[in-house]
């Protein structure tokens, strides 16, 4: 039996944690895209689910990461945009990709450049339709479009700041 | 991570299992073992380690056969190592003084 669900989550955690929430009542990730995820029934509470950014990885070190996952129990999900979710039996014990505050940080890092790529692009955007609006009679679908990236940039805003504030947690946590 | 600021324990480990070469998942295992459960490491955190310390040249890859790449520390990986003992050791020794008494240990 399978279940679709949509949904769009700004901030990814949140996600992992309705994810994992959906499989205790087993309902069990298979795919997702962005706002779309497919369930498929199992056991309830069978596994621990975790996502994962995989940033700037070539083909050959994914490969790496995944035969790395792999063998450490874990089994990929699914792959889309760049970003994974893979699953550990529960009874394996605990399951983090991350295990401690330095590598979190790191990672952390990885994430905020790249949101932070797509913010520029997205205020670029807007700059540059702004500013040929007027050029030309098609001037409202350039406001429309400026209007569109602006969005984009605010909406990217709100992950950034989450993942800064957690960031700063775990710089507590080293004493820097 | 530089030769001037200390290890991360994650970071010492992995340089210590890798004075046999291993992969991966090896390090993991080892330092698991090595450190009675105390110390179990994340794949993403075991992995981003050894993308850092290959650029450092602190750990190489040796010739691969399977599909699983092994690494091995280098001297100047030794070197690093070395210096963490070293200021281990002071921690520790000036740890004891302190905190027994202010007796020579």
């Amino acid at each position: 039996m399978r279940k679709v669900k949509y949904r769009i989550f700004l901030d990814y955690d949140k996600e992992e944690k309705w994810v994992n929430d959906m499989a205790k009542e087993g309902w069990h990730l298979e795919k997702f895209s962005v706002g779309r995820f497919v369930f498929v029934k199992g056991e309830p509470g069978a596994f621990i689910y975790r996502n994962e950014y995989l940033g700037n990885l070539s083909e050959e070190e994914k490969v790496e990461y995944f035969a790395l996952l792999q063998d450490s129990g874990a089994t990929i999900v699914h792959e889309s945009f760049n970003w994974i979710y893979v699953k550990k039996p529960v009874n394996e014990g605990p399951f983090e990709l991350y295990t401690d505050a330095s590598s979190k940080i790191d990672y952390y890092n990885r994430l905020l450049n790249s949101l932070l790529i797509v913010l520029i692009v997205n205020i670029a955007g807007a700059t540059i339709n702004f500013s040929i609006m007027g050029l030309s009679n098609k001037g409202v679908f350039n406001l429309g479009a400026g209007i569109l990236h602006l969005l984009v940039a605010a909406l990217i805003c709100i992950p950034m700041v989450k993942i800064d504030k957690n960031k700063k947690k775990l710089k507590e946590q080293l004493f820097e | 991570m530089n030769e001037k600021t200390p290890l991360t324990e994650g970071v010492y480990y992995i340089l210590l299992a890798l004075y046999e070469p291993r992969h991966g998942y090896g390090i993991m295992q080892y330092v698991s073992e090595l450190s009675k459960g105390r110390v179990e490491l994340g794949p993403g955190t075991v992995y981003g380690a050894i993308k850092s310390l290959l650029k450092r040249k602190w750990i190489v890859p040796i010739d691969e056969e399977g599909r699983k790449k092994e690494y091995v520390i280098t001297d100047e990986g030794k070197r690093v190592v070395e210096a963490e003992i070293k200021r281990l050791e002071e921690l520790y020794h000036n740890g004891q003084l302190i905190t027994k008494g202010g007796k020579s240990v």
